[in-house]
């Protein structure tokens, strides 16, 4: 008696390793495109004075300020950093809102639960189906753009206006939060939506009752951590002229006053740790209860 | 209320290659309570699935109360489902919800969207009252309002067989709903089942390993085999052989089914 023929053996290196490869290669390839050499790094001399003297306040930011002339009714440096960081919440959070309806209403319609539970064939199959794709498209296009350059396009159009940096950063963060989402609800398992749908419940409500509940931890999960992104956000969004943290960082940095800008930095960075802290409280007892 | 009757007329049902059923003819009348046995890959899951339409027959015609489900409308599809009650292997309820909610989620076919979120969210005093006689039917009472997945195996399964019911169905569907529990738990679970079909005149079908099960609880039995009907029959009129029969399968047919 002959034993079986041994199955053939699996490459080593398959498609999916070989792929990865080159895009090693590739990363390794971009330094070659772009000439650079490790004698690149070395600043000049200008330049490491400059790094020596801002890095050197880092231990000894400012507590008032450094201005050589301080017009009479200015706040105290720290109350103007707080006032700042506040600022800097009121858009992030603003815009986080808007967001978030951007997000659950786009993550919805570019989900493929949704139109595949409704078991549509015919016109209404093809409806849904223009409708997903359209979906789709559209966070594609709020994504591709960063919030920077939607706040370049937005004040070109609408000037300094609040509502223009609000809904710059709210376009490519909608465009997120709707991709994130939506993959989320169509990666939670689907054993309860196809039992009530076998119990004859329509395919909204299945969705809705069924479907999003088990994504909803990671919903939220997610929703945080683009708010902690938001700060950051609206803090950079202050270099266009907006009031929040970053305003100021860039007139401490033009004049020079390090000291100011450190202050300012350690206020955006306790800013993100509290708000770390906060959220995660926040969403321990939002997804235990 | 009169129970559901089902009719299955040479069914067949393939997956790609894979004849799942083959030519199956049978029929439930109103009330029965019937289990299926047979081993794994034998069809039963596919069998009861379409008896609710959830799996369509690649041949043959499929009727619940006498209407053919591939002739019917989406809507009047739906209208029929909301009557049958299904209790799936994995239980399918939604583990970071509420036992309440789970429960409640059994309507859905009943209500609009509106009305779902309504009931789910902020329940009216009458339903809540209504969910928890079921739970109390069931053994699982001061369950209401935990979530669902801090319950046991046994718990959960009363709370599966609970959201069923709720549907007040006229027919129950049931796939090896005790197959994840030790053995005390899976006969009160059944008998359990048996008890409501009875009090409540709904048609029962459940698929079972266990065989002893099968036949002290249920009056008729139906022996699938690699997608067909072996036996239909009283359960006392199945001889001990059928059931040796029915799970002594060659190396050549498990491989067979295992494709």
């Amino acid at each position: 008696m002959t034993a079986p023929e041994l199955p053939r053996r699996p490459p080593a290196v398959g498609v999916r390793g070989l792929t990865l490869l080159l895009l090693l290669v590739a990363g390794a390839l971009s330094y070659e495109g772009l000439g650079l050499t490790a004698a690149g790094l070395w600043p000049n001399e200008g330049g490491l004075a400059v790094a020596r003297e801002f890095f050197g306040r880092a231990l000894t930011p400012a507590w008032t300020s450094e201005a050589r002339f301080v017009p009479p009714g200015t706040p105290p440096l720290l109350l103007d950093a707080l006032g700042a960081a506040g600022r800097t919440v009121l858009y992030a959070a603003a815009a986080m809102s808007l967001a978030l309806v951007i997000g659950v209403v786009l993550g919805f319609l570019a989900s493929s639960s949704w139109w595949t539970l409704g078991e549509r064939r015919g016109i209404g199959r093809t409806v849904t189906g223009a409708l997903w794709f359209v979906a789709r498209a559209v966070i594609a296009a709020m994504r591709s753009i960063h919030e920077l350059l939607w706040a370049v396009l937005l004040l070109a159009a609408m000037g300094l206006s609040d509502l223009a940096a609000l809904v710059a950063i709210a376009l490519p963060y909608g465009g997120t939060l709707a991709k994130i989402f939506s993959e989320l609800i169509d990666e939670a398992p689907r054993d309860a939506g196809e039992a009530l749908r076998g119990a004859g419940a329509p395919a909204l409500s299945v969705f809705t009752f069924a479907l999003v509940p088990r994504a909803a931890p990671d919903m939220i999960a997610y929703t945080f951590y683009r708010f902690e992104c938001a700060l950051r956000s609206s803090a950079v969004l202050g270099f266009f002229g907006f009031p929040t943290l970053g305003l100021e960082l860039r007139q401490s940095f033009r004049s020079t006053n390090y000291g100011e800008v450190w202050t300012y930095l350690y206020v955006l960075i306790a800013l993100v740790i509290v708000f770390d802290w906060w959220s995660g409280r926040l969403r321990r007892r939002l997804v235990t209860t | 209320m009169t129970g559901a009757s089902f009719g299955l007329e040479g069914v067949s049902v393939r997956f790609d290659a894979f004849p799942a059923l083959s030519d199956v003819d049978l029929r439930i009348d109103a009330g029965e309570a019937v289990a299926l046995v047979g081993p794994s890959g034998s069809g039963k899951t596919t069998l009861l699935r379409l008896l609710n339409g959830t799996v369509r027959p690649s041949a043959g015609a499929v009727r619940v109360d006498g209407e053919r489900l591939d002739e019917v409308s989406r809507r009047r599809l739906r209208d029929i489902r909301s009557r049958l009650g299904f209790v799936p292997q994995d239980l399918a309820l939604v583990p970071n919800l509420r036992v309440v909610q789970n429960v409640l989620s059994g309507r859905l076919g009943r209500w609009s969207f509106l009305g779902a979120a309504r009931a789910l969210l902020a329940p009216p005093r009458a339903l809540v009252r209504e969910v928890h006689a079921l739970l109390d039917r069931v053994g699982v009472a001061e369950k209401l309002y935990q979530r669902t997945d801090r319950l046991s195996g046994g718990q959960r399964q009363r709370v599966a067989v609970a959201r069923a019911l709720f549907q007040e169905p006229s027919g129950l569907l049931a796939d090896e709903p005790v197959s994840s529990v030790d053995p005390a738990r899976a006969r009160d679970t059944v008998r359990l089942l048996t008890e409501l079909s009875s009090e409540r005149r709904i048609t029962l079908v459940m698929s079972l390993h266990n065989l002893e099960l099968a036949r002290a609880a249920f009056p008729r039995l139906v022996g699938l085999r690699r997608g067909r009907v072996v036996f239909d029959a009283p359960s006392d009129d199945v001889p001990a052989g059928a059931f040796e029969a029915l799970y002594d399968l060659t190396t050549e047919e498990l491989l067979g089914d295992g494709a």
